[in-house]
């Protein structure tokens, strides 16, 4: 039940996210020190998510070789592709290898 | 109205192509959403109910992970932060629209329709909406459709494969191509560390403390740099 209402209130927030300038503030400037805050939202958060990603449930390191040589991989084909769905092959193919060639 | 409703076919047909980026995300919610614990349908609602890819998979991982739903929520909201800019451009292009557009509109508001739409912002209203909508609910329909199908695809897949290793892949792409100067990723690099040096913490709250110290961070750098 605590799942569903994490959804909920989650659809509610986005809902919001999208409507709030459209439905309420259409005529106001967005001050700019928040305009440069959420500039720095997305690198941010992402960056906190795969680090979060990579620690086990008691807080430790939950990384071997394969993991980070996938993820250093991947982060070089997105700079120099820019493409999602490259860096999504290139990235777990890296995974894969390196893994098979650590279980030998 | 025929002209209406070939405005409408139009925005349908410039949707698909912009799908394709979206087909990864999908593929790898499906994978996170079987492996989260939750019933399927439960965690497919976040589909229709949430409607934001990297939201809807923060929002599942962290729950499989145990966080609380606290936690989990506002890390999901802050990751589609970016939509309160959409908002905000779009707010004038709105201004124009009758009200129930209004409210229905921003519902369909993710990245690719924002793009699509703002490039006919200055069209005659009738037509923004036809073409909005036709956007709009192809994608809406997609998404729908190639999230529940990325639940029946993922299971499939053996085991051994660690699909789900594709989450902080697709992260790791997200972070790097939305990285466009050095202060971006001086951020990004303060909120892995804090993150990590934060991963004792209980609810997997260190996510939001190294988030924040990433965002001042690069608010910091960039006052530095004037």
């Amino acid at each position: 039940m605590s799942a569903l209402l994490a959804i909920v209130l989650s659809g509610i927030g986005t809902y919001f996210s999208r409507a709030v300038f459209i439905l309420a503030l259409a005529n106001r400037r967005i001050p700019r020190p928040f305009r440069l805050a959420m500039e720095y939202v997305g690198p941010s958060v992402m960056a906190a998510l795969v680090a979060t990603m990579l620690v086990g449930p008691q807080g430790q390191i939950a990384a071997g070789p394969a993991e980070l040589s996938a993820l250093v991989v991947a982060a070089l084909l997105a700079w120099k592709t820019r493409n999602h769905l490259l860096t999504l092959g290139g990235g777990m193919a890296v995974f894969w290898v390196v893994r098979a060639l650590g279980a030998l | 109205m025929t002209d209406t409703a070939s405005t409408a076919r139009q925005g349908a047909l410039d949707a698909l192509p912009m799908f394709l980026p979206a087909v990864p995300f999908a593929l790898v919610l499906g994978i996170a959403i079987m492996g989260s614990g939750l019933l399927p349908l439960l965690g497919w609602s976040s589909s229709p109910i949430i409607y934001g890819g990297a939201s809807q998979l923060t929002l599942l991982t962290l729950l499989g992970d145990g966080a609380a739903v606290a936690a989990a929520v506002t890390a999901a909201l802050i990751v589609n932060a970016r939509h309160l800019m959409y908002s905000a451009a779009m707010a004038p292009v709105f201004q124009q629209q009758p009200p129930w557009f209004r409210w229905v509109g921003p519902y369909f508001l993710v990245d690719q329709v924002f793009v699509l739409s703002m490039l006919r912002a200055n069209e005659e209203p009738a037509a923004f909406r036809a073409y909005y909508l036709g956007v709009g609910v192809t994608f809406w329909l997609l998404w729908m459709i190639a999230t529940a199908s990325a639940m029946v695809v993922g299971p499939i897949v053996p085991r051994e494969w660690q699909l789900g290793f594709a989450v902080p892949v697709l992260f790791t792409a997200l972070l790097v191509i939305g990285v466009d100067r050095w202060p971006k990723a001086a951020a990004a690099g303060v909120a892995a560390a804090v993150t990590l040096l934060a991963a004792d913490l209980p609810h997997r709250s260190g996510l939001l403390l190294g988030a924040v110290a990433g965002i001042v961070a690069g608010i910091l750098i960039e006052k530095a740099r004037g």
